[in-house]
C-alpha cells in the first residue's frame, strides 16, 4: 500500500460524512445570505442595524465585529465566526477519527504492519482534512457568490473559513499524538474550537468603535484566536488576505509537530501517560446506574464548565448591553426581527438569547447521553450487563436519569452563573429571572432525550445520525425560521419555539405541559419497545 | 428436568435464515459441547437462550423458564461469556470483574483471588490497553468467580494461550465437579474432545449430530493404517472404503460393523504393523459437512 493509496482509501470511508458536514455548513451559509440580501435590502436599515450591533458589546461577542455598513460587510459580521467554528469542529473530528480513533480501534495495527512510514497514518489523516477544507472553502464562497454577493470578498471568506479549519486540524492532529484517547483528543481539540469563539468574542465585545460608528479594531484576546485572525481579512471591506498568512504557518507547524511526534513514539502509546487503574471497584459500582454514571461524569464536568462560561458571560455583559443602546426605537425594531416574536426590552432579549443558546446546548448534551446507549449496544458491552441479572428497562433508565442529569449539568451552571455575574454586576433583580430562564429550558431539552431514545428503540442502527439530524433541523427551524420566512406550522415542529423565552416572555405553562408529555411519552415509549426487540449488533 | 432444552428453534435476520429448526438439551451436572464451523449459528443460539434475541419459533427453556419473558430470573442462575468480549475502555480489569459479579450477587472472594492468580491477570490495567486474550480472562474470571448453576460459554478460549487453557479445563473440571451445567460453544475440536461429556454439531442452523463422544464415533469410520502389507490385496478387502497408500502403507476406512470382519481379513494379510484408530472429532466433523480435506 503507497501513501496515495491510503490517502484515497480515507476519503473512500468519509464518503457520507464529509459531504454531510460541508453540504450542511454550505447550506448555513447560502441560507444566511440570501436572508440578509432579501430583508436588508433598504440601505439605511442596514446602517442602522450595524451601528447598533457596533455599540452593543453582547452583540459583538456573539457575533463578530461589524467591519462596514455594506450587505457583504453584515454577511460577514453574521456568520463567518460560526462557519469558522463549526469548520473546526468539522476537521477535529475528521483528523481524531483517522489517527488517534484508528490507533484505539486497532485499525492503524494493520497499516504499521505495511511498508509504510510510520508518519504516513498523520500525514494522510491531514492530508484528508486538506481536502475537506479546501472543497469546503469553495464551497463556501459560492455559497456566498451565486446568491449576489461580490466574488473577491465571497472568496476571501471561503479561505479565512478553510484557514481556521486547518488550523483546528492541526490542533486535532497534536492532541491526537499525545492524548491516550480518541475521546480525549475529541475532547481536548473541541474545547479549542470553543476557547478561540470566546477568546475573539472577549476581543470583540472589548472593541471600541470609532466615530463612525464602524468597529475594526477587536481587542488583544482575539489576537490569540485562530477564528479572531480569519475575521481579520475583513470580506467586503478591506479584503485583505495577509491574515491568512498566520493561520497557514500555524498549520504547517502544528501539522509539522505532529508529524514528528508521531516518528518518535511507540504505536498505541502517548506522551500523556494514564495512570493505572484501580485494582478493585469502589463499593458504589454495583449497579447500571453507577456504570452509567461512572462513564459520563466527566463529559457532564466539561458541560458544566462551558455552561457556567456562557451563563457568565451572560451576567457580565448585560448592563452594557443596556447602557450602549438606552432607548433607541428604532434599533430594538431591527433586534427584534434578529431575536423574533418579542416585545420585550432588549436586556431581556439579551439575556434570554443566552439562555436559549444554553437550552440548546442541554438538548445536545442530553441526546448525546442517551446516545451512548447505542455505543454500548453496538460494541457489544450491553450484552455483557444484560446477560447478568439487569432488565432490559434498568438497563435503559440508568442512561435516561443520566441523561437527564446531563441536561441539568447544562442548565443549572448556566442559571447559577448567570445569577451570580448579575449580582456582581450590581442588577441582584435579575437572580431570579436567570434562574427562571435557565429553568425553562429543561422541557425542550428533556424532549431530545425522549427523541433519541425512542430512535434507538426503533432503528438502533440509525440512533446517531438521526437523532443529530433532529437536533439541527430543530435548531434552523426554531431559531432561523423566522429569518428564512418558513411556514409556521413548520416552525411550530421544533421544541424550541415552544421554550418560553424568559425574560423576555412569560412562562407560557401550555408549552411547559406539552414539551414534558412528549419526553414522557417518548421515553416511556421507548423503554417498552426496546424491551420487545433483539439487541442489535 | 433438564438445564437448557431447545425445541425446533428458528430464527431469521432479515432473508438470512440463522437457524431452521435446531434441537438441544443440556442436563444438570454435563459439560455439553456445541460444535460448528463459522456462521452456523452458535453465537445466535447462545443469545436466544439469554433472552437477548426472540426466537421466531420454537420452544425455549432455561433453567425451566422461558428466557425471553423471565430474562432477569434466568439470569441469576447462569454466567456468560461472549464470544467477542468487549469492555469498558476507562475501567479497569479489577473493576469490570466486581462490577459483573456484584451484578449477579457479589463474588466468591476466596475464588476470585484463585482465579487472578491462576490466570495470571493484572487487573490495574485499563480495559483499553488488554490483549483479546486478556478481555477473554476478564470475563472468565468474572463468569468462575461466582457459582452459577448453569455457564455458557462462546468460543471462550479463542485467545488464549495453551497454559492458559489449561488453566480453563482445570476451572471447567471444578465447576462441573460441583454439579454445575455448561454450554461451550467452538471450532476448536480438541477442546472439545478433552472437555466435553455429550456434544450437539450444528451445521447450517440446524442441529445434525447429539450424543456423547462414544456415541458418535459409533457412527463414523474406524481409520486401519498397514504397512509391510500386499496393497492390492489390502485394497480389495470387502468393507474397505476410500483406501490411500504411499511408500509402504495402505489405509482405509471401515464402518463400525464391518471391524470384526475386516480384523480377520487383515489379520491374513499378515501385515509388518498396524494401527487401528478411532475417528479425531475432526473427522467427525468433516464427515458431518460431508467433504474430505
Ligand atoms: N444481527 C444479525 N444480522 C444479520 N445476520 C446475522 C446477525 N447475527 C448473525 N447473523 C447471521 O446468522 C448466521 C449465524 O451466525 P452466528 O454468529 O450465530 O454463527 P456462529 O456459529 O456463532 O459463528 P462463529 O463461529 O463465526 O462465531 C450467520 O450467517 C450470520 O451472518
Ligand atoms: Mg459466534
Amino acid at each position: 500500500m503507497s501513501t496515495a493509496t491510503l490517502l484515497a482509501s480515507r476519503l473512500l470511508s468519509e464518503r457520507w460524512r464529509l459531504p454531510l458536514w460541508i453540504g450542511g455548513i454550505t447550506l448555513l451559509t447560502a441560507a444566511s445570505s440570501t436572508a440578509v440580501l432579501a430583508q436588508f435590502a433598504d440601505p439605511e436599515e442596514q446602517r442602522v442595524l450595524l451601528l447598533a450591533a457596533a455599540a452593543n458589546p453582547a452583540f459583538r461577542f456573539l457575533r463578530g465585529l461589524p467591519i462596514g455598513i455594506g450587505t457583504g460587510e453584515l454577511v460577514f459580521f453574521q456568520i463567518f465566526t460560526y462557519l469558522a467554528a463549526l469548520a473546526g469542529l468539522m476537521s477535529t473530528f475528521l483528523v481524531v477519527r483517522h489517527t488517534r480513533g484508528d490507533e484505539d480501534s486497532g485499525r492503524t495495527e494493520l497499516i504499521a504492519a505495511t511498508p509504510l512510514r510510520r508518519t504516513a497514518p498523520v500525514a494522510t489523516a491531514l492530508g484528508t482534512a486538506v481536502v475537506a477544507n479546501l472543497v469546503l472553502g469553495v464551497t463556501v464562497a459560492l455559497g456566498l457568490a451565486l446568491p449576489g454577493l461580490p466574488w473577491r470578498g465571497s472568496v476571501l471568506t471561503g479561505s479565512a473559513v478553510a484557514v481556521s479549519g486547518l488550523v483546528f486540524a492541526g490542533i486535532a492532529a497534536v492532541a491526537a499524538q499525545v492524548l491516550p484517547t480518541s475521546r480525549a483528543a475529541n475532547g481536548a481539540a473541541a474545547a479549542t474550537v470553543g476557547l478561540a469563539y470566546l477568546l475573539r468574542g472577549i476581543g470583540d465585545a472589548m472593541a471600541q468603535p470609532d466615530e463612525r460608528f464602524v468597529t475594526r479594531e477587536s481587542g488583544w484576546p482575539s489576537w490569540l484566536s485562530p477564528i479572531g485572525w480569519g475575521q481579520r481579512v475583513e470580506a467586503y471591506q478591506t479584503d485583505n488576505p495577509l491574515p491568512l498568512a498566520i493561520g497557514i504557518a500555524t498549520a504547517v507547524l502544528l501539522g509539522a509537530v505532529a508529524v514528528a511526534v508521531a516518528a518518535r513514539r511507540d504505536l498505541g502509546a502517548s506522551l500523556v501517560r494514564e495512570r493505572a487503574g484501580r485494582e478493585r471497584a469502589r463499593g458504589s459500582l454495583r449497579s447500571p446506574l453507577a456504570l452509567v454514571w461512572r462513564l459520563s461524569w466527566p463529559s457532564l464536568v466539561g458541560w458544566a464548565i462551558g455552561a457556567a462560561f456562557l451563563g457568565t458571560v451572560a451576567g457580565l455583559l448585560a448592563p452594557s448591553v443596556a447602557d450602549a443602546i438606552g432607548s433607541n426605537a428604532q434599533f430594538l425594531e431591527l433586534i427584534r426581527r434578529l431575536i423574533p416574536g418579542s416585545t420585550a426590552g432588549l436586556l431581556d432579549l439579551f439575556v434570554a438569547a443566552i439562555l436559549g443558546m444554553a437550552g440548546f446546548l442541554a438538548a445536545a448534551a442530553g441526546a448525546q447521553a442517551t446516545m451512548r446507549m447505542r455505543a454500548e449496544e453496538a460494541d457489544g458491552r450491553a450484552e455483557l450487563l444484560l446477560a447478568a441479572p439487569v432488565g432490559r428497562a434498568r438497563w435503559m433508565v440508568a442512561f435516561l436519569a443520566v441523561a437527564v442529569a446531563s441536561v441539568a449539568a447544562v442548565l443549572v451552571p448556566a442559571g447559577v452563573a448567570a445569577a451570580v455575574a448579575f449580582a456582581a454586576v450590581g442588577e441582584q433583580d435579575r437572580t431570579g429571572s436567570s434562574l427562571a430562564a435557565a429553568a425553562a429550558q429543561v422541557p425542550a431539552a428533556l424532549v431530545f432525550v425522549g427523541l433519541t431514545a425512542l430512535v434507538f428503540a426503533v432503528l438502533p442502527r440509525l440512533t446517531v445520525p438521526v437523532a443529530w439530524t433532529l437536533l439541527g433541523v430543530s435548531l434552523i427551524l426554531g431559531e432561523y425560521g423566522t429569518i428564512l420566512q418558513l411556514p409556521e406550522w413548520m416552525q411550530d415542529m421544533s421544541p424550541f419555539r415552544h421554550t418560553s423565552a424568559i425574560p423576555a416572555e412569560d412562562l407560557d405553562a401550555g408549552g411547559v405541559l406539552a414539551l414534558l408529555a412528549v419526553a414522557l411519552a417518548t421515553a416511556t415509549l421507548a423503554v417498552l419497545l426496546f424491551r420487545r426487540r433483539d439487541l442489535a449488533v | 428436568m433438564s438445564v437448557i432444552e431447545v425445541h425446533d428453534l428458528r430464527k431469521s435476520f432479515g432473508r438470512t435464515a440463522a437457524l431452521t429448526g435446531l434441537d438441544l438439551e443440556v442436563r444438570p451436572g454435563e459439560v455439553h459441547g456445541f460444535l460448528g464451523p463459522n456462521g452456523a449459528g452458535k453465537s445466535t443460539t447462545i443469545r436466544i437462550l439469554l433472552g437477548l434475541l426472540r426466537a421466531d419459533g420454537g420452544t425455549v427453556t432455561v433453567l425451566g423458564r422461558d428466557p425471553w419473558r423471565d430474562a432477569v430470573h434466568v439470569h441469576r442462575g447462569l454466567a456468560y461469556v461472549p464470544g467477542d468480549v468487549s469492555l469498558w475502555p476507562n475501567l479497569s480489569g479489577g473493576e469490570v470483574i466486581d462490577l459483573l459479579t456484584r451484578l449477579r450477587g457479589g463474588a466468591d472472594e476466596a475464588l476470585l483471588r484463585r482465579l487472578v492468580e491462576d490466570f495470571e491477570f493484572d487487573p490495574r490495567k485499563r480495559s483499553r490497553s488488554y490483549s483479546r486474550g486478556n478481555r477473554q480472562k476478564v470475563a472468565l474470571i468474572a463468569a468462575f468467580a461466582r457459582p452459577a448453576e448453569l455457564y455458557v460459554l462462546d468460543e471462550p478460549t479463542s485467545g488464549l494461550d495453551p497454559l492458559m487453557d489449561e488453566v480453563f479445563r482445570r476451572h471447567i473440571e471444578r465447576v462441573r465437579d460441583e454439579g454445575a451445567a455448561v454450554l461451550l460453544s467452538s471450532h476448536m475440536l480438541a477442546e472439545v474432545e478433552r472437555l466435553c461429556d455429550r456434544v450437539t454439531i450444528i451445521r447450517s442452523g440446524v442441529d445434525v449430530e447429539t450424543g456423547t463422544l462414544q456415541e458418535l464415533r459409533h457412527l463414523t469410520r474406524t481409520t486401519f493404517r498397514l504397512t509391510g502389507a500386499d496393497e492390492a490385496a489390502a485394497r480389495a478387502l470387502p468393507g474397505a472404503h476410500e483406501p490411500r497408500s504411499g511408500g509402504d502403507w495402505v489405509e482405509f476406512d471401515v464402518d463400525a460393523a464391518d471391524v470384526p470382519a475386516v480384523l480377520a481379513g487383515v489379520a491374513a494379510l499378515r501385515p509388518a504393523g498396524l494401527t487401528v484408530a478411532p475417528p479425531s472429532l475432526e473427522e467427525l466433523f468433516l464427515h458431518h459437512y460431508g467433504d474430505r480435506p
